[in-house]
Parts: C-alpha cells; structure tokens; sequence
C-alpha cells in the first residue's frame, strides 16, 4: 500500500483543508495510508551561516522521503500560499531536497466561491523551481469553494459531486506515481543540481 | 518632504536586498526621507490570533501608516516572495490595512539574471488581492541582477546607468504617489454634492468606527494605536509632546475646530465646557458627521462655505454669530490644504473679537463713530462667488451649528450694517481715555496718521471707503506691531 504525506498549508485551527484532508485519509484507507502532518509551529524562512534547519522540518522531510508522495492541501492568503507553506517549501530546500521528483497533489479549500485558484497556480509554480523540482499531478485542480458548508458532522463531504471527482483525480495520483518512477531521465540531473547547488552561490538563481 | 518607508523582503544575515534599500536611502536622502522598517521579528502569521496582542505589527502599520508611499524590495526564493515578506504582508491584511490605498513601488536584486523577475510578479499579484489592496506603481520594473558584483565597499551601486535609471523611476514614484493620494480626494460637482453624511472615506478616515459613537474617539485612537501623552510628534516646524500639544492648542485665544475634507468633525480644543463656549460643543460630538451636528436648516449654507473652500473659491470665509454691545463674535473657515494644494478639511476659529477692538481703541486713544458713508455689505466674506450669500440671514457656525441645536440657540444675528454700527456706537461709549504716552507709531500707522478716522480706518492702511475692514488682519496688525515695540 502506498504511503503519503499530507501537509496542511496553514496553522489556523478552522481550517477546511486539514479537514478536506483528513476526509481523504478516512476515504482512501484502503488504497493508501496517508498521514496528516501540520506546519503550525514552523518558524519564518531564514537563511543562516550554519545552513540551519529546524527539527520540525528535518522531520517532515523525513516522513517525506519515506512516503511514496505528497499532498498539498492550501487556502489562499491575499491571492497566494500562505507564508507558512511558503516558509516550509523554503525549509524542504535549503540544503535538503526531499521533494525533488516527489508525485505532488495539490487540493485546495476557500470559504468562497473559488477554492484557492490563485494560491494553487502560483504553488505549482513554486514546486517547479529548481531547488523544489516536485513532479506535481498535472491538469489536477481540485478547488473546494463554499468550504464552511462542504462538510457534514463526521467530516465528510456533503456533495456527490465533489467527493466524485476527488476519488477520480486521487485513482489518477494513485496511477501517476506509478508513472513518475518511470520518468528517471532528468532525475540524475535533478540529482547532480541538487547536490551541487549552492545558497550562497545561487546556482540556480535563487536569491538572496 | 515625502516621507516613504522600505522593507527588505528577506531576514537573512546578509541581504542584497536591504543593501539595495540603503543605497536608495542615501542616495535619495536630499528630497525623500525614507525609513527601512525590520522585518525579523514578526511572528508567523496565525488567523486565529489578534494583532493587538503584537507590538512588532502594531508598529509596522502605524509606520506604514504614516509613510506616503512603500518601496518593497524582494529577492526570488524558489520563483516566489520570500515566507518573511509575505508573512508580513498577511498580518497586515488581516484586522489592520495599513497598506489599503498605498502608492507600493516593487525593487528586486538577484545573483543571477533573472533579478526576481517571477517573485515580483508574485507580489504584485499579492499586493492587489482585496485585503492588501495596495497601489503598485506599473511598469517601471527595477530587476537588479548579478547583485554579488554590483556594489561597491561602500555599498554604492557601481553602474551609473543602473543609478540613472533608479534617479528616473524614483521622479516617476513620487509623481505616480501625489496622483494615488488625489485619488480618494472628495470631488463634489456643487455645493449640493457636499457629503455631509461623510460617507466618501480619505486616506485618514478611520475605517469600521462608528463616526457617532460618543466615544468615537476613544475607539478611532485604539484602532490606529495613536500616539498619546509623552509620545513625541514631529512637526513642520517643530517637535512637541501629544501633551504639549494638547497645552498648546487648549490654550488658543480662541476656540478650533478641525473637520476633516470628508467632512467629518474630528477635533475640538477642548478648554471649557459647552455652557462657556461661544460655539457650543460637546466631547461625545467629535468623529460625528456634519450632518449630525447641525440643524437641517442651515446644511445648505454650511455646504457652500465648505464647497467654496474645497474648490479653492476662497481660503477664508468668515462670518459674525453673537453680535451686541459687548460682543462680536466672528467665525473664520480657512481651507487647509497638503503640499499638493488639496484641500485636507476646515479649520474653523471662533474668537470674540470686541476684546481686541476694546483695547486697540483703548491703547490708541480713539472712540468709534459712525461713517455716514458707509455702504452696508453682507456680514459674510469668502462667498462672493456664491450668489444670495449676502440674504443669509442666519449664517450660523458652519461646522458647529449643531450644538446649536443641542444646547443653546444663538442669538439671531442682526444684519450688517446693524451689526456694525451697533458695535461702534458702544464702544465708542465705553472708550477709555486717550493713554497720556503716544503710541508706539511703526506699529500702529494707520492709527496715528488717522487718529479721527475711528476704527474702520484705524486698523491698518485701509482706506475709509471701505466700512467694515476684515477685522482679522487689524487684529493682526496691531497685536504683531505691539508685540515688537
């Protein structure tokens, strides 16, 4: 059985998409184990002489790189990711690249009508940065709109619809990470880059 | 001088970033003051949690506030605004929006070529989401690449194009921020359009206060964590304690009032009860809306003074209230305007000025008489351009006449040539005795050559066909004259 991370984007404790992913936990049980990890108590991204990395997140990577994939559940701050994601991406790639060539899913819930379009948008393209290098399930979104009133009282999602189309597009990520163990050709690439990119150097235009 | 503050998008040790916010400090500091806010102490961003319980966010709005424009400089961490800026930006579209309506101007330096083209993408995106809802100047991108090598040991900017073209967008910011600042600026067609339900917000108005809450005041200076006792305040031109200035303003030979160009009455100096004002206010009254401190019958009259002073039609408008024997009270109205000339409200002096012409009589030894040639004139000045302004007949306080309506009634005020007359008649009668000593005469010119001509003329060189002087520049006049004798 396949193993997966799943990373709540935000610290807030009404967050729909800890339960959005919880529910995905409870529904998928039989075809994976997913485990719902938390950012909340991250701190801020900062770049130090040391390069050093907080336990926490030496944590998550580890459960990462121990995990067959992973899933991104995100609300939208001001039309992006929240800065503690944001944060934790930066963390899961300073010195570290647990999640170069990792299968990413990316769902995502907003107590409006758009289900964090924008946020998700720019997390795909946070993921493809060099030092990130996620494979991200293509053509994918999963945008839960109204998310307040989405749930019922044992956490599950009220609308056939929407739990239709989530048990689609996870079959497909279920498949997908069979496929990416197949794409190995700019993975040693992906490989050499990480290895010998730098922070200070910034080999691979990160800045400062 | 325009005053802008700059934050560096990345806490790290060493930045490019900050290095080049301190170059534009310097290099600019002739003509733009600009402050660079840190960032390295802002907790992480929780919506469960109030921003009142942080002092570090609590001073980087009232900062942001405060500035007239930002200048946010973003390196690119894996293609997006670095977590440090963006964190800042949540907690500052959360309860607090210090950044609603702000002339942003976005910088960006990077070790390589790309200079954060996609992180300033990024944040121009962020900035406009509804809950920052910034200005970003367009166009203009400054994307400096190859940071590492392109400052000097002094952390000056080596290519002078570079700088030149820094020089030019910097002339475009400060144009692109008075055009943002004109923005929110009231634009009434008429004196009709005046909004006296203050309902068209400025870039001071306090959002989400309501304006008549009695303790408006109380809650408006909770919401902007305003400065308050021995909280220095810097002034042009001058530094004072908000105590001080509180002596200072309590103390005027006159009573003030400051309604701000969404017409919204939000201070009095406050140095007497209502029952001893001569133009009655009341302490739950400030933050108030025109319209709810004034009688419905004189809205119109008080929407012409202010559209009058709003338009640049006049700078002052002035006009008598209580009027009698022993007194002449008079209201002055000046528009106060910014350094781009926009009108910023009312300012509103109620003085009695029969003190002042009792002791100028007095002190030069002159007696009013009437001038049979006197022509009458409206008691109103400043609303020429108004037609029928000479048939109000109850020009009551502008600004205030709605203690009016809540405490006392004023006396009707009598016409002007009534009032005038009146006026010269008693005083005449009072006037002391001629002092035994001469005047200081440098001071008093006009007084000495026409010592006959009574006070219309007395004042100040103004010739006697015109019967009632504008008693403020003869106030003036002679209080400055005798101040230097």
């Amino acid at each position: 059985m396949k193993k997966f991370v799943a990373l709540v984007g935000t610290n807030t404790a009404k967050s729909t998409n800890r339960k959005l992913l919880q529910y995905m936990k409870k529904r998928y049980a039989d075809d994976a184990d997913i485990e719902v990890v938390e950012l909340k108590g991250l701190p801020i991204f900062k770049k130090t002489k040391e390069v050093f990395i907080p336990q926490q997140a030496r944590d998550i990577a580890e459960k990462i790189e121990a995990s067959d994939g992973v899933i991104i559940g995100t609300p939208e701050y001001d039309h992006s990711i929240p800065a503690l994601l944001s944060s934790a991406l930066a963390w899961l790639s300073y010195g570290i690249h647990p999640l170069m060539d990792k299968p990413v899913m990316i769902v995502g819930t907003s107590y409006g009508t758009l289900g964090a379009s924008r946020a998700q948008a720019q997390l795909r393209q946070i993921l493809d940065s060099p030092e990130l290098k996620a494979t991200v399930l293509p053509s994918s979104e999963f945008l839960l709109g109204h998310s307040l009133q989405a749930f019922d009282d044992n956490g599950d999602l009220k609308s056939a619809t929407e739990s239709q189309k989530l048990d689609s597009l996870f079959d497909d990520f279920l498949e997908f990470v069979d496929l990416t163990d197949q794409l190995d050709n700019s993975k040693k690439l992906h490989e050499h880059a990480a290895a010998t990119f730098s922070w200070d150097n910034g080999t691979t235009g990160d800045d400062k | 001088m325009v005053k802008l503050v700059g934050i560096a998008g990345s806490i790290g040790e060493q930045s490019y970033n900050r290095m080049l916010l301190e170059f534009i400090r310097n290099h600019f500091k002739k003509s733009v003051d600009i402050e660079l806010l840190d960032i390295n102490n802002v907790p992480v961003f929780n919506e469960d949690e109030d921003h009142n319980d942080n002092p570090v966010v609590h001073e980087l709005a009232r900062k942001i506030s405060g500035a007239n424009g930002v200048i946010l400089a973003t390196p690119e961490h894996n293609h997006t605004v670095p977590a440090a800026m963006k964190n800042v930006i949540e907690w500052l579209s959360n309860n607090v929006h210090p950044l609603n309506g702000k002339a942003v101007w976005i910088v960006g330096a990077s070790y390589h070529t790309q200079g954060s083209s996609r992180a300033q993408l990024h944040l121009k995106q962020i900035l406009e989401s509804p809950g920052v809802n910034a200005f970003v100047m367009p166009g203009n991108e400054f994307l400096l690449s190859n940071a590492k090598e392109a400052f000097d040991e002094d952390g000056n900017l080596k290519d002078a194009r570079t700088v030149g073209f820094l020089d030019s967008v910097m002339k475009k910011f400060l144009t692109f921020m008075k055009v943002i600042e004109m923005m929110d600026a009231p634009d009434p067609k008429n004196s009709h359009e005046e909004d006296m339900d203050s309902k068209h917000p400025v870039n001071t108005t306090v959002e989400d206060v309501d304006m008549t809450d009695p303790e408006w005041v109380e809650k408006a200076a909770e919401k902007t964590h305003a400065a308050t006792g021995g909280d220095y305040v810097k002034l042009d031109r001058g530094l004072l304690t908000v105590d001080q200035l509180n002596y200072f303003l309590n103390s005027m030979a006159g009573e003030l009032t400051f309604a701000d160009d969404n017409n919204q009455f939000i201070y009095y100096n406050k140095n007497a009860d209502a029952a001893h004002m001569l133009a009655p206010r009341t302490p739950d009254q400030v933050g108030n809306p025109l319209s709810a401190v004034h009688p419905d019958r004189v809205i119109e009259h008080v929407k012409q003074v202010l559209y009058a002073l709003r338009t640049g039609e006049s700078d002052v408008v002035s006009m008598p209230a209580q009027t009698g024997p022993n007194q002449h009270v008079m209201h002055y109205y000046r528009a106060m305007r910014d350094e781009n000339r926009r009108y910023r409200g009312v300012n509103e002096l109620v003085i009695d000025i029969m003190p002042i012409l009792k002791y100028y009589l007095a002190a030069t030894g002159q007696k009013l008489v009437k001038d049979p040639d006197a022509v009458p004139m409206s008691p109103i000045t400043g609303l020429d351009a108004v037609t029928g302004a000479s048939k109000h007949s109850d020009p009551t306080d502008a600004t205030s006449g709605a203690s009016a309506s809540k405490s006392v009634e004023k006396p009707a005020t009598k016409p002007a040539t009534d009032a005038t007359s009146g006026a010269s008649a008693s005083t005449a009668d009072a006037a002391p005795a001629a002092p035994e000593e001469p005047v200081d005469t440098d001071a008093l010119t006009g007084a000495s050559e026409e010592p006959e001509a009574g006070y219309t003329a007395a004042g100040d060189a103004t010739p006697a066909k015109q019967p009632a002087p504008e008693p403020e520049s003869s106030d003036t006049d002679a209080t400055t004259g005798a101040s230097q004798s």
